[in-house]
């Protein structure tokens, strides 16, 4: 694997955010590798296998059939080997009770996805080059959400 | 009143029976003695009568004793002698008369003892003259002497007999005298006692009689609270019942029967026969509450349902306390036909939890329009970027322009269903009260607006406001949502002013606050010189969905201000419009302090 690639994994059900997604991606200037996954399921399936390639930035739907993003949050937030995955919430919803709930679970960042491709291009340029560390640091809900 | 009766009067009537009887008693003892004393006088009287005449009499049988002895020496003749033979005997039997008349009287005894003596001595002196006559030496000087001695002893006894009938006259005159005052105050001083009682008599009537006036007025009182308590307890539908404990027997007021469907007083009350009211579900637990009660004597509430013979099934609750009346324990108990409260609770019962219902359903809806509707509408968005983007060569000016209006709606479509959820999470009822710094809020909310504001260039001015009660992003919520209406209904080439005042006010100089819960308010005023509202619609402007103009002027929902009056509504507070046309609006809004 090329070290200056930044591995990035994309959890949703929604194919067309998926598109959306992979040309957000395409068309931004960065060095990325971006897999996807059609649920949960598949996700911690592949994650949980002894080959797997962990991302340093992983985008999570929340709502999801079979596993939601909530479960998949618990159960990586559970597990040591996954410790130093940046977990991104990707979600329509901006309710104040999925925040709150995955903030508490140990999301780092919660991203409410834009209306246009425009800012979705900025959204994820921001997250991807973001100071993961400088950010986990700092953490807190004021700055959990991601604001344009 | 009855208290009154009970505790102070049987007293004072007794107390006045007891001396009137004393009085009478006292009155008979005096009666009594003064009678006793009476007789005991005129006994007196006839003694003393009897002494003189005894005396007399001794005298006179003196005299006779001493005529016939001068008889005797005269003549010598024994036949004279006769009488004085008898006098002494006659003598001997007064005196002994005597003695027993004054044996109680030392003094008169003496005087007999000394009269005795002066007879004995005259008797003597007849001896001695007689035998002068017998001897006929009637010639003899010493004769002379004795006669004339027996003349002075004669004198002697007479004067002697005369102090004494004196004596006992005077003792007489003196006795009488006693029982004449005796006899004088006697009947006044009984008079007196006699009036006295009389006039106890008749205070203790009086008092009775009163008692008896009070005793009827408390009866007539009596009998109107008892008609009113019969009333009352139609009215609110309850019914009395009091357990004898003593004798395990029932009686019930007329109502309880009505309550059971019966007419007053139709069948005797007993416990069985009430049973035979309960309903079947409901008589085992009845049986053991009324068990307890026995036991306890207590009845708690207890609540359970009886059928009237029409098949009615009606709600009881009953309640029931002991009272001790003359010594008999008596179960005073309530009973309470509960079956419009229970029926009415029941309904709301029913309404609440179809509310309820109806607010999940709506949750439910809130839910499909943040989440369900927004998704395809997001992706109408992204993709007619995307087409706006990589696409606009292959599109003809024509289809471009459809696009446009196309994203125009799509765009007006977001801002719908984000107001939508705003108003709905307005209406939620999370709230939370905090004291909150005011001037924080509002740069929040300008923060919010940032983009409006430096588009516009307008220009806000606040005074400093207090700290205050409030659910704070709500109050945020407030500020961007009436700031940002004053910069949207700007008036074309004008810099947008708003100014934000702050006063602290006495609810009663405000007449716009109709019936206002608290003595002060904080009154924050929105000044803008925006294009303003014709005033008829002020009230119309906080209307959900109303709009005052087309939505090809001003884009607009209709909810903002909507949210506005739902969150002054969440701090019990008021707002207001005024809008003079092409001058500007003024909102006012009061929050309590």
């Amino acid at each position: 694997m090329n070290e200056n690639y930044i591995k990035i994994v994309l959890a949703d059900d929604d194919e067309d955010d998926r598109l959306f997604f992979t040309e957000a991606f395409e068309e931004l200037k960065i060095k990325t590798k971006v897999s996807t996954f059609n649920d949960g399921v598949f996700l911690m399936d592949y994650f949980n296998t002894e080959n797997a390639v962990l991302p340093e930035v992983l985008f999570l739907d929340l709502n999801m059939p079979r596993k939601s993003g909530i479960e998949c949050l618990k159960e990586l937030r559970a597990n040591k080997k996954f410790k130093d995955i940046a977990i991104a919430i990707y979600s329509t919803s901006s309710s104040e009770e999925d925040i709150e709930n995955t903030f508490v679970l140990g999301a780092n960042i919660y991203i409410k996805k834009p209306n246009d491709f425009k800012s979705l291009k900025k959204v994820l340029s921001d997250v991807v080059t973001l100071n993961w560390q400088y950010h986990t640091n700092g953490l807190n809900k004021d700055n959990f959400l991601l604001r344009l | 009143m009855i208290r009154k009766l009970k505790s102070k009067s049987p007293y004072f009537i007794k107390i006045s029976f007891f001396i009137a009887l004393a009085i009478i008693a006292i009155a008979g003892g005096i009666t009594y003695m003064t009678t006793n004393n009476l007789s005991k006088s005129s006994n007196l009287v006839v003694e003393t009568y009897i002494v003189n005449v005894e005396l007399e009499q001794i005298l006179s049988y003196l005299k006779d004793a001493e005529t016939g002895q001068r008889g005797f020496i005269i003549t010598n003749d024994s036949l004279y002698l006769e009488p004085y033979l008898e006098s002494r005997e006659k003598i001997n039997n007064s005196f002994a008369e005597l003695k027993e008349l004054t044996r109680n009287n030392k003094l008169q005894q003496n005087n007999l003892r000394a009269l005795s003596s002066l007879i004995d001595n005259r008797l003597n002196h007849f001896e001695k003259s007689s035998w002068f006559s017998v001897n006929n030496d009637l010639k003899n000087p010493k004769f002379d002497a004795v006669f004339l001695e027996g003349k002075d002893l004669m004198d002697k006894i007479r004067r002697k007999i005369g102090d004494m009938i004196d004596y006992e006259l005077n003792e007489l005159a003196r006795r009488q005298e006693d029982y004449k005052t005796d006899a004088r105050l006697t009947p006044v001083f009984l008079f007196v006692l006699i009036l006295l009682s009389i006039g106890l008599v008749l205070l203790a009537y009086d008092r009775i009689s009163k008692d008896i006036r009070v005793l009827k007025k408390s009866n007539e009182e009596l009998e109107i609270f008892k008609e009113s308590a019969n009333q009352s307890e139609i009215i609110s539908r309850h019914g009395n019942w009091i357990l004898n404990m003593e004798e395990n027997s029932y009686t019930y007021s007329d109502n309880l029967f009505r309550l059971l469907g019966e007419q007053p007083q139709s069948f005797k009350p007993e416990l069985d026969t009430f049973m035979g009211y309960v309903h079947p579900d409901d008589v085992e637990q009845l049986e053991k509450d009324v068990e307890d009660m026995i036991e306890n004597e207590h009845l708690p509430f207890v609540n359970y349902r009886i059928i009237q013979k029409s098949g009615n099934i009606r709600y009881f609750k009953s309640y029931g306390q002991i009272l001790i009346l003359s010594g008999v324990k008596k179960l005073i108990g309530t009973t309470t036909d509960v079956t419009e409260e229970i029926e009415s609770y029941k309904l709301l019962e029913e309404r609440n939890s179809e509310l309820e219902r109806n607010n999940k359903e709506l949750s439910a809806f809130n839910h499909v329009a943040s989440h369900d509707l927004q998704e395809p509408l997001r992706k109408i968005q992204t993709f007619l970027s995307r087409l706006i983007d990589k696409e606009s060569e292959n599109i003809s000016e024509n289809g471009q322009m459809y696009i446009s209006r196309i994203q125009n709606a799509a765009t007006r479509m977001r801002t719908l269903i984000d107001d939508l959820l705003q108003f709905s999470r307005t209406n939620k009822t999370e709230k939370v009260f905090e004291t909150a710094n005011i001037n924080i809020l509002l740069e929040s909310a300008k923060q919010d607006l940032a983009e409006a504001i430096s588009d516009s260039n307008a220009m806000i001015t606040a005074d400093k406001f207090p700290v205050m009660q409030v659910i704070p992003f709500q109050i945020q919520q407030l500020f961007s949502n009436l700031i940002g209406n004053s910069i949207k209904y700007q008036k074309k080439d004008t810099t947008p002013k708003i100014a934000i005042t702050y006063q602290r006010i006495n609810a009663i100089e405000e007449d716009k606050l109709i019936k206002p819960k608290r003595e002060h308010y904080h009154k924050l005023t929105f000044t803008d010189n925006g294009i303003g509202f014709d005033n008829q619609y002020a009230e119309k402007i906080f209307v959900l969905f109303n709009r005052l103009h087309s939505k090809s002027d001003f884009s607009g929902t209709g909810i903002g201000l909507s949210i506005c009056k739902k969150i002054v509504d969440n701090h019990k507070g008021y707002i207001f419009a005024n809008g003079t046309e092409d001058k500007g609006a003024v909102f006012e809004v009061f929050l309590p302090i």
